[in-house]
């Protein structure tokens, strides 16, 4: 479609699609369908309510709450009536929350339930600007006598009321949305200091959703499910922009944040975007359960699980060719493969994506073997999404894939990446000095640092500030190695250390559920996280994972010590980002004695 | 996933409801086993919409009250009634049917049964379809089922497990499973809820769960609730008034605070450490 702005485009398509469904969601257990005609209907009267309150251009309207179709009805509903919208994670607690109501000087906060009503309350009176807090879900909540407070369902009444007055006021302000408006706001997680509201119009929006779409034919029979942070630029992308530009996609939103995975299964998505957590977690799932199977199951998986790698590997090479190839094939797909995706719902996937961060190389490899391609995907908030992606049947393991249309890169000096496209954003709200440090003659300055294979595949190092140079004067990418660490199944995060120093350590923190299964059938009792973590027998199996790990580098980029912690990281604690990356430099700060004990001699 | 601790006040049973007179009240209600008096003259008065507690030593006689109320004792001397009905005159199946629902201390629900089984067997008393029409599944008992399936799913949906809708009872964890079981008595939707230890055994936050469900009841559908509790600290944050028994008898009654000073209190049950001071988990 041709329309440049999102509301625009939603009118084209309510028009357009009208009784097709365009939205579901699981409630009561059941899936409920939402056409085209009603996520309109709930835009306008959402949009046209906050209107009747006052809400003006540029004011903006933030949004604390689980995925569900209310949460697309506030973003469009505030974007028709030229409002700006600000996604804030639901996990974020009161301070952070805080921080981006008072820096981007919200007037309304949508949020999903009490949890999420209690963090604004708790803080409220330190924030000026705001004027309602609407709530989706009011369990719990009706017997808050807080003027604050209002409903969802207030708010499509007050909007309701307006569209019946002036049944043409609201398609005559959608009219009025300009590509040049900011239409989002996204706080980056920043590993490092304050989060940035990286300000995106609807020219970036639309610009980037269109570089995706040309080399992704996405159609509209197609399906995905909703479940990652809509703040973040991808989910928002997938679920908001892509389903907007084809005009049809269907978005299911899951009934629960407990029941994603049943859901998954439920709908199997032909779309799907996981981040690697996502990943490691499903690959790490099937390993431990594969323990608890039957010999015969355990020999069957073994077996075919080796096949399949050899196929793959042979299909990387080209050379999967020849009737025993063939017939070897379709056996452990049958056995093996297939039953392997229906279980995990991913056996309608047309295009599977991951991205965020890197995923570990073991990962990919096992769901390439079993069919699922994963294809990798690099973008940043600040060039709205997307800058690289696999396409077509050009799917590597170790490249995030040639650039993405309508996007140019310069390697700097020092290796770092600049990318120039029609999604670089328009910057930083309240905060020049930022923007002037992030984009440069209209490139962006992605702060990673990387470089282009001979046929045009882009491989990512490290961010720039994370490298590590040794005292050896060596230089070190953390993350390939932190990476080998990820893939065990007993592994959930580490951070290597070593920058200015001899060599090289890790801080290491184990999967809890993993590594407590383990121990049941080592027979090693256990009471707590702490308890379990500082045992000697796990950290000897730490000890041998290490082993495995440095076998795959060379000498200085071995590890040399490492420490199991005590305590699971935490977004509360400020240790990981809304997206789950570890903030390194808090926990350097943090683990120094730690750290220091590591490099005593002796 | 609710960690939010209770909001203090806000919550309790409103005095505007109570002005309407008692909704339960227990007259000098005894009870004894052979030579042992389990219950000697209690008294107490429960009105609508609050939210009422009663504490006492183990064995005091605390769960002996509720069984009367239930009507699987039949107390010696004594009067319950229940909205001007005299709750000893019926049989314990008619109880439920007047809008008494009540859980166990020790979780009582059928293992081998999914979530969703045993909540829509709380609903037991509003099927009205005989065995043949349910047995063809035709008209009534279809609309029956639908309906009842739908009460169900509103029940499950306000205590978030959807997740475990379809799982065996027995597999689950014990926190869940007592959120289970509150949900078996919601599905009969009573107007007075028993609730026997609801948070035993539990950690830190599946307590604060609990708690927050509690009151979500007592909020939204204006239950009343009669809650026997050894986690003080919930008591004292909930409740909006108190009783306290102790070998069978009544010793004090009041609101929170005049329970935490009542000196007979202190002496029975809280022992001296708890005078004004908040308690953890004591008395067990």
């Amino acid at each position: 479609m041709d329309e440049q702005t999102i509301p625009k485009l939603l009118k084209a398509s309510a028009e357009k699609y009208g009784k097709r469904v365009a939205l579901r969601e699981k409630d009561l257990g059941i899936w409920q369908n939402i056409t085209w005609e009603q996520y309109y209907q709930k835009t306008k009267y959402f949009g046209l309510g906050l209107l009747s309150m006052g809400l003006k251009p540029e004011d903006k309207v933030s949004i604390l709450s689980e995925n569900n179709p209310e949460w697309l009805y506030a973003d469009l509903g505030s974007q028709s009536i030229r409002g700006v919208v600000v996604g804030i994670y639901p996990t974020n607690v009161a301070t952070q929350v805080e921080y981006i109501l008072d820096h981007s000087q919200s007037r309304f906060v949508v949020v999903g339930d009490q949890e999420q009503a209690d963090k604004v309350l708790e803080v409220k009176d330190r924030l000026s600007n705001l004027q309602k807090i609407i709530v989706i879900d009011m369990k719990g909540l009706r017997r808050y006598r807080n003027p604050l407070i209002m409903s969802f369902e207030e708010a499509l009444a007050l909007g309701e009321e307006m569209d019946r007055e002036d049944p043409k006021r609201f398609d005559s302000l959608v009219e009025q949305t300009d590509p040049e408006d900011t239409a989002l706001m996204v706080y980056t997680s920043g590993t490092t200091g304050k989060p940035k509201g990286a300000m995106i119009s609807h020219r970036n929006a639309i610009a980037s959703a269109r570089n995706f779409l040309s080399c992704t034919p996405l159609r509209v029979d197609d399906v995905i499910v909703s479940y990652l942070p809509l703040c973040h630029i991808a989910e928002r992308s997938f679920s908001v922009l892509y389903p907007l530009m084809t005009g049809g996609i269907t978005v299911n939103f899951a009934e629960s944040l407990n029941t994603v995975q049943d859901n998954i299964r439920e709908i199997a998505p032909t779309v799907f975007f996981a981040v690697p957590r996502i990943w490691e977690k499903m690959h790490s799932g099937h390993v431990m359960r594969m323990r608890d199977a039957t010999r015969l199951k355990r020999w069957i998986d073994g077996w075919c699980g080796k096949k399949e790698k050899e196929i793959y590997d042979m299909e990387c090479r080209g050379k999967a060719s020849g009737l025993h190839t063939k017939a070897l094939r379709t056996l452990t797909s049958v056995l093996h493969g297939y039953p392997l995706k229906k279980h995990f719902g991913l056996n309608r996937l047309r295009y599977v994506y991951t991205g965020g961060a890197p995923t570990p190389p073991e990962t990919v490899i096992f769901f390439h073997s079993i069919g699922i391609k994963i294809r990798n995907l690099y973008g940043s908030t600040e060039c709205t999404g997307i800058c690289s992606v696999h396409q077509g049947d050009d799917i590597r393991v170790g490249t995030v894939g040639p650039l993405s249309p309508g996007v140019e890169l310069r390697i700097g000096e020092d290796g770092e990446l600049l990318f120039k496209t029609d999604g670089v954003f328009k910057g930083y709200y309240r905060n020049p000095e930022a923007t002037a440090e992030a984009v440069v003659d209209g490139w962006y300055l992605s702060g990673d640092v990387g470089s282009l294979t001979e046929d045009g595949h882009l491989v990512i190092t490290d961010r720039k500030k994370d490298i590590i140079i040794t005292s050896g004067g060596k230089n070190i990418s953390p993350q390939e190695i932190e990476n080998e660490f990820k893939a065990s199944p007993y592994i959930k995060d580490a951070v290597v250390i070593g920058d200015n120093r001899k060599y090289l350590t890790a801080l290491i923190l184990i999967e809890y559920d993993n590594v407590g299964k383990w121990a049941e059938d080592q027979r090693i009792a256990y009471t707590t996280f702490k308890d379990l973590s500082q045992k000697p027998e796990v950290h000897e199996l730490v000890s041998k994972i290490t082993e495995e790990v440095n076998r795959k580098f060379a000498r200085v980029e071995t590890i040399k010590r490492f420490t199991v912690l005590d305590k699971e990281l935490d977004q509360d604690d400020d240790e990981l980002t809304a997206t789950q990356k570890v903030r390194r430099s808090i926990i350097e700060r943090k683990y120094a004695d730690v750290i220091q004990k590591m490099y005593k001699a002796g | 996933m609710q960690t939010s601790s209770t909001t203090k006040g806000e919550s309790v049973g409103s005095p505007e409801r109570a002005a309407a007179g008692p909704q339960l009240t227990v007259e000098r209600l005894s009870l004894s086993f052979g030579g042992i008096r389990a219950l000697q003259g209690v008294d107490f008065e429960v009105f609508p919409g609050e939210i009422f507690s009663i504490i006492g030593p183990n064995g005091a006689g605390k769960t002996s009250i509720f069984n009367c109320i239930s009507r699987l004792y039949t107390p010696q001397e004594g009067r319950i009634l229940f909205e001007g009905t005299d709750l000893l005159s019926l049989p314990p199946h008619r109880i439920v049917s007047l809008g008494i629902a009540r859980t166990f201390q020790n979780i009582e629900l059928f293992r081998n049964m999914t979530v969703l089984d045993n909540i829509l067997l709380g609903r037991h008393l509003f099927l009205k379809s005989g065995v043949f029409s349910a047995g063809v599944f035709l008209g009534k008992a279809q609309n029956e089922e639908i309906s009842n399936r739908l009460k169900a799913e509103d029940i499950i949906d306000f205590l978030e497990i959807e997740a475990s809708r379809k799982k065996v009872v027995g597999e689950l964890p014990y926190g869940l499973q007592k959120r289970v079981e509150l949900g078996r008595a919601l599905a009969m939707e009573p107007r007075l809820l028993l609730l026997d230890e609801p948070t035993a055994g539990m950690n830190l936050e599946e307590t604060e769960d609990i708690v927050r469900f509690v009151l979500d009841v007592n909020e939204e559908f204006g239950t009343t609730i009669v809650l026997i509790e050894h986690d003080l600290r919930v008591i004292m944050d909930i409740s909006r008034k108190i009783i306290c028994i102790d070998f069978g008898a009544k010793i004090a009654d009041g609101t929170p605070k005049e329970i935490q000073t009542h000196p007979k209190v202190i002496e029975a049950y809280l022992g001296e450490e708890f005078q004004g001071k908040e308690s953890d988990r004591g008395a067990e």
